[in-house]
């Protein structure tokens, strides 16, 4: 995404405009510009864009590939509802994760488990050695979710955050409202949880 | 809340650099950290063993396999698309977009979206401190009224003493004093909601509608407090009432604020610290 207006600048060098020739500014800044001004049809590019990356977000959060679609589909919702709240040069990126961040939480409270200390009885070492050693024997892959799964949800977020998503832990701060530091801090604590889940 | 991995059964030269191993398997560590930690390392083989979990942990991470939706999503995305462009041009929230371009042009107010938390309990607790400072001066300074000590002893409903209050001149802390003993669960059909509103949107005093909003907050399983605390939002012009307002609805999680919030946040009268107030409860609101 970055690198966008760096090619555009290349392209321009190469392809200098012509009166019938229409470029159209390809930042998802530019693009949410244009969305914000009724021109909806901006949002597909960046439907293209992000739509995988929120979608894998959304999966290692929810562990539910079904769900997960649903609460994609409803961040781009919420892209074009609250469009107004946008500002412009305010970094996109940024801005529809923690859109997607809100929708997790929403649905995470509207489906809350009942109280059964279910989280209690997972992080206990012997169920979770049990299921890992079976499942370690199936797939190694399947393990390393399970193990991912068995983490608080803030814990995973900000490895899914940091480790799939490629967001630094400036960004990460940001996004969790707190430095950036901390935002390591928190990521180690949850390296350090994960690695004790996975080789206990 | 977190699973502490503080290990106590640890050695001590183990467990002072504990918190920097998975710093030192990510490669972040500062040369002179780096060094400590390594001298270390060439004598303990449990941390070896650690540091070499992380490494295996982050290969494998990078390997997992990335799940890919199917391609309904798409065909539900054009089709959710084509129904909000249908409905543009009667669409509720086209005025707001309609607006934006204008006020992007005049001043602009920079995001700050995600302040750090003390900052906002800063403000929080100057706006609890106002209220807490009116009602010491009031009870100290001022001696009660005998409208109000009478109406201490008869006991009437909160809805009358504050009609009452509101038509004869009470003092500020006495009205102040009379919202913030507002019964805390509410009855059916009690007015003290709606008299709390009304003093939220018609108090002269800011304190006194502070206090309002507060003891609204406390009857927040009301179903009325979300939106009357919704629909005084463009009635405030007191920056403290206002932020507090926006503190409130972000905590009861009231999406219906959205509209009011994107609308003081371009309200040029409003002090840059409400826009930024209102803009960062937008960003927690949807």
């Amino acid at each position: 995404m970055a690198l966008a207006p760096v090619l555009l600048s290349n392209y321009r060098k190469t392809h200098p405009f012509t009166p019938n020739q229409t470029l159209v500014e390809t930042t998802d800044e530019a693009l949410m510009t244009q969305v914000q001004a009724d021109n909806l049809d901006q949002l597909v590019p960046l439907f293209e864009r992000y739509h995988q990356p929120l979608f894998s977000f959304l999966c290692r959060l929810t562990g539910d590939r079904e769900v997960s679609q649903d609460l994609t589909q409803n961040v781009f919702y919420r892209v074009l509802k609250y469009r107004a709240s946008y500002h412009a040069g305010q970094p996109f990126r940024a801005w529809i994760y923690q859109l997607a961040r809100n929708v997790h939480t929403d649905h995470w409270q509207q489906n809350r488990r009942p109280a059964s200390d279910v989280d209690q009885i997972e992080h206990t070492a012997s169920y979770g050695r049990s299921a890992l050693a079976h499942a370690a024997a199936t797939d190694r892959d399947a393990a390393l979710q399970e193990a991912l799964a068995l983490l608080p949800a803030d814990q995973r977020e900000i490895l899914v955050l940091h480790r799939f998503q490629g967001f630094d832990y400036a960004e990460i701060g940001e996004l969790l409202g707190c430095t950036a530091g901390a935002a390591r801090v928190k990521a180690h604590r949850a390296l350090e949880a994960l690695r004790k889940i996975y080789f206990s | 809340m977190h699973t502490s991995f503080t290990s106590h059964n640890l050695p001590a030269s183990c467990a002072a650099l504990e918190d920097l191993l998975p710093a030192y398997a990510e490669g972040e560590l500062a040369p002179d950290e780096r060094a400590h930690v390594e001298a270390h390392l060439a004598t303990c083989p449990a941390c070896q063993e650690k540091i070499a979990q992380y490494q295996t942990l982050g290969q494998e991470l990078v390997g997992l396999p990335l799940a890919c939706p199917t391609p309904e999503m798409r065909t539900d995305f054009m089709a959710m698309l084509q129904r909000e462009k249908a409905a543009l041009p009667t669409a509720q929230i086209a005025p707001v977009a309609e607006a934006q371009p204008k006020v992007e042009q005049e001043a602009k107010v920079l995001s700050l979206w995600n302040r750090p938390a003390t900052r906002q309990w800063l403000q929080v607790a100057a706006s609890l401190l106002l209220v807490a400072v009116g009602v010491v001066l009031g009870m100290t300074l001022r001696p009660r009224s005998e409208q109000f000590a009478a109406s201490q002893t008869r006991k009437p409903s909160l809805a009358t003493q504050l009609a009452t209050a509101a038509t004869q001149p009470a003092t500020a802390s006495d009205r102040i004093q009379l919202v913030s003993n507002a019964p805390t669960v509410n009855q059916q059909n009690d007015a003290t909601v709606l008299v709390l509103v009304n003093t939220l949107n018609t108090d002269p005093n800011p304190n006194v509608r502070l206090a309002a909003c507060e003891a609204l907050y406390r009857l927040r399983q009301d179903p009325r407090v979300g939106s009357a605390l919704v629909h005084s939002l463009p009635l405030q012009t007191d920056p403290n009432v206002q932020i507090t307002l926006i503190e409130l609805l972000v905590e009861l999680r009231t999406p219906e604020a959205v509209p009011q919030l994107e609308r003081l946040a371009q309200r040029r009268d409003a002090l840059p610290v409400v826009r930024q107030q209102a803009e960062q409860g937008i960003g927690l609101l949807i």
